[in-house]
């Protein structure tokens, strides 16, 4: 169906634009850290305004022409089962990617692509995040039929039937979610948290600036706080009525933020493939064949358990990797806030047989609570006796308390953790004050790990710890028995049913 | 295939085949030798250091650093000597176990622990070897899995011979072949 095979392809033009924005973003990232001294030597710029329009007129032409020279030194092609790609104007870079090496396909769509409809293509492989190949600029319709080609190489070696990719042609719509599910996701996910600690070091400054902003409003601070016309009260609802807008703002941010990248969200199938299609300014699409999936996981935090949200996560492989960028830009599929009966329905849609929503959890020793607590008051308590010794009631108090609350998240944690094993998957329950409920098939396991420290040993305890390939997950302080069960019953399903694992 | 001899029995989930009931075979003698040279060199070079410092004629040292250097000295051989004999009890309850589908691995003293890899889930495997270990001839053997390299699985201190041996079973092994 395409003719472009083994012969070196440019792309097209808009790719140029896609160079030039990279560039600008690339250096902008690392003029961050030269921002003080622009503003230090803000006021000498500012005296000779034709230095700074010539310098940025050269800034720009140098934008443009290095934009010019990557897309011209941009080649890609395709042959018998490979991508290649060379790039680079003065350091080359090749790369030669095998179809049957690649992971995941994934497309996005920066704001500037929309008019002429083309996207980049995103290569995974299953080695190091290094490995990946980018398409820049294609067509839809190409970067369409590629995708087709590149993920339907496997089964057509398998099985050289043809007619299956008539077929795949068709999708089903599994999950959409509306604006106001994305508002709820935003107030429910701990973003607010996220861009707090990112404000952090500039609190000082900002609280200052905030009292001379209000002072040069004709509000005397210092007057306000010391007359003593106001009840204590009303001090306290002042506060609590500024604390209500800061927060207000970050949860506006917040919901901001989700709406922008899952905007349209929408999860597809068509035969063994999932795809996920969102986000407002640049649209992501993300491509997972069924047989990847490692995990599903359900996540709730506090919030969400009163809203009676959860979001739901398919791991796939090296998702340890991409943990590190957000939920979207990862290969891994992450559908926001929905209910639990559509959780479950997705859940089961994946693997059917899967008791994710019905299966009881078996409570992990309470020696995991007993030992927790241990630790928390060798390292706490002396340090208030130490407190006390040296007349610091304050601090000594403070530790006090502090050794009472980690008491109290302990054993909440400790409630929280559960499992279970049924015939063909391994569910695990976790979390602290929200929870997480992970499942996983057992044929999927890459390695098996027994713990047992001498602690452990004298209640006949022990951790055991189920790699995938998305990551470890650990089953801790559960019988010895038990455990050597769940390990020899791993070992057994791997090795004797001899299932893939992607 | 390998294999050519097909077996089906049927298992009872309390008949599975155990991990924990298997024999391991401890690592090789010059292994833990070799360590133990290792360990004690490195804190006579810490103790020796010191010393030089405490003796050296060329600079005066603060007094509060002379005060100490003695008892310093004193508590990293006692430290280095501690760890040593550590050294000795760690290394030899560390074993390897090998079955016709995978590998095990037991170490700790204080947190015992076992590590099993299935050979069908093995990408790739690895020989290694540094100076001192070409010099007695040991070899480290690492195996790869999907589960990253977080969770690589290594056998250290094998004689030469026995690790090609090993790497030659993980690679002809019929799990292997079959899964490319």
């Amino acid at each position: 169906m395409t003719n472009y095979q083994g012969q070196w392809l440019k792309l097209s033009p808009v790719a140029i634009i896609y160079f030039a924005v990279q560039f600008v973003k690339d250096v902008g990232n690392n003029l961050i850290y030269l921002l003080p001294a622009i503003l230090v030597g803000y006021n000498q710029f500012s005296e000779n305004g034709l230095a700074i329009i010539s310098g940025l007129t050269a800034l720009l032409l140098f934008v443009a022409i290095s934009a010019l020279l990557k897309f011209y030194f941009y080649q890609y092609r395709l042959t018998d089962g490979r991508v290649q790609i060379h790039s680079g104007v003065f350091q080359k870079s090749h790369i030669d990617l095998p179809f049957e090496r690649i992971q995941n396909v994934r497309f996005e769509q920066p704001i500037f692509y929309r008019p002429s409809n083309h996207v980049c293509m995103l290569l995974d492989t299953a080695g190091s995040s290094k490995l990946e190949a980018k398409i820049i600029a294609l067509s839809k319709g190409v970067a369409e039929s590629l995708k087709q080609e590149i993920l339907s190489h496997k089964t057509e070696q398998a099985s050289s039937a043809e007619t299956e990719s008539t077929e795949t042609e068709q999708e089903q719509l599994l999950n959409s979610r509306s604006v106001q599910d994305l508002v709820i996701h935003g107030l429910a996910s701990n973003r607010i948290w996220i861009v707090l600690g990112a404000l952090a070091p500039f609190f000082n400054s900002l609280s200052e600036k905030f009292i001379a902003g209000i002072e040069n409003l004709g509000v005397d601070v210092d007057a306000l706080m010391a007359s003593s016309q106001y009840a204590f009260w009303q001090y306290v609802l002042f506060f609590l009525s500024i604390a209500f807008v800061v927060i207000a703002f970050m949860a506006l941010i917040s919901v901001l933020g989700s709406v922008i990248t899952f905007y349209d969200f929408k999860l597809t199938r068509s035969n063994d493939r999932y795809i996920r299609r969102n986000g407002f300014f640049t649209r992501h699409e993300v491509v997972m064949k069924l047989s990847r999936l490692q995990m599903i996981v359900y996540q709730q935090n506090w919030l969400d358990r009163i809203l009676q949200r959860v979001n739901l996560k398919f791991e796939q492989l090296g998702a340890s990797l991409d943990r590190q960028s957000s939920g979207t830009s990862g290969g891994k599929i992450m559908v926001p806030s929905v209910t639990q009966g559509e959780a479950n329905a997705l859940a089961s849609d994946a693997w059917p047989e899967n008791k994710l929503s019905a299966i009881n959890y078996h409570p992990v020793s309470k020696r995991l609570a007993v030992r927790n607590t241990l630790i928390a008051f060798w390292l706490l308590i002396p340090l208030a006796i130490t407190f006390i010794y040296f007349d610091q009631a304050e601090l000594s108090v403070a530790a006090g308390g502090l050794f009472i609350l980690t008491t109290g998240l302990v054993i909440l944690s400790w409630k929280r953790w559960g499992y279970a094993m049924d015939e063909q998957f391994i569910y695990i329950r976790k979390g602290l004050i929200g929870v997480n409920y992970r499942c996983f098939p057992i044929h999927k396991v890459q390695q098996t790990q027994l713990h047992q420290s001498w602690f452990m040993r004298r209640f006949q305890l022990c951790s055991v710890r189920l790699v995938l390939a998305c990551g470890g997950q650990t089953l801790p302080f559960i019988k010895r028995a038990t455990g050597e069960k769940y390990i020899d019953t791993c070992l057994y399903q791997v090795e004797a049913l001899r299932k893939s694992w992607m | 295939m390998l294999d050519d001899t097909f077996s089906n029995q049927p298992i009872l989930p309390d008949n599975l085949p155990t991990v924990s009931s298997q024999a391991f075979t401890p690592l090789s003698p010059m292994y833990m030798k070799v360590n133990l040279m290792c360990r004690l060199t490195f804190w006579l070079i810490v103790v020796s250091a010191l010393l030089t410092l405490y003796w050296q004629p060329w600079f005066v040292l603060p007094k509060t650093l002379e005060l100490y250097l003695p008892q310093l000295q004193l508590a990293a051989g006692i430290f280095g000597l501690l760890t040593s004999a550590y050294g000795i009890i760690a290394d030899k309850n560390k074993g390897y176990a090998l079955r016709e589908h995978d590998f095990s691995y037991h170490s700790g003293v204080i947190f015992k622990s076992v590590v099993s890899q299935p050979i069908l889930r093995i990408q790739h495997v690895e020989l290694k070897h540094g100076p001192i270990d070409r010099h007695f001839g040991l070899s480290n053997l690492e195996i790869f899995s999907a589960g990253g390299s977080m969770h690589t699985f290594a056998i250290p201190g094998l004689p030469e011979e026995k690790a090609r041996e090993l790497r030659s079973y993980v690679l002809t092994h019929s799990d292997i072949a079959e899964n490319d």
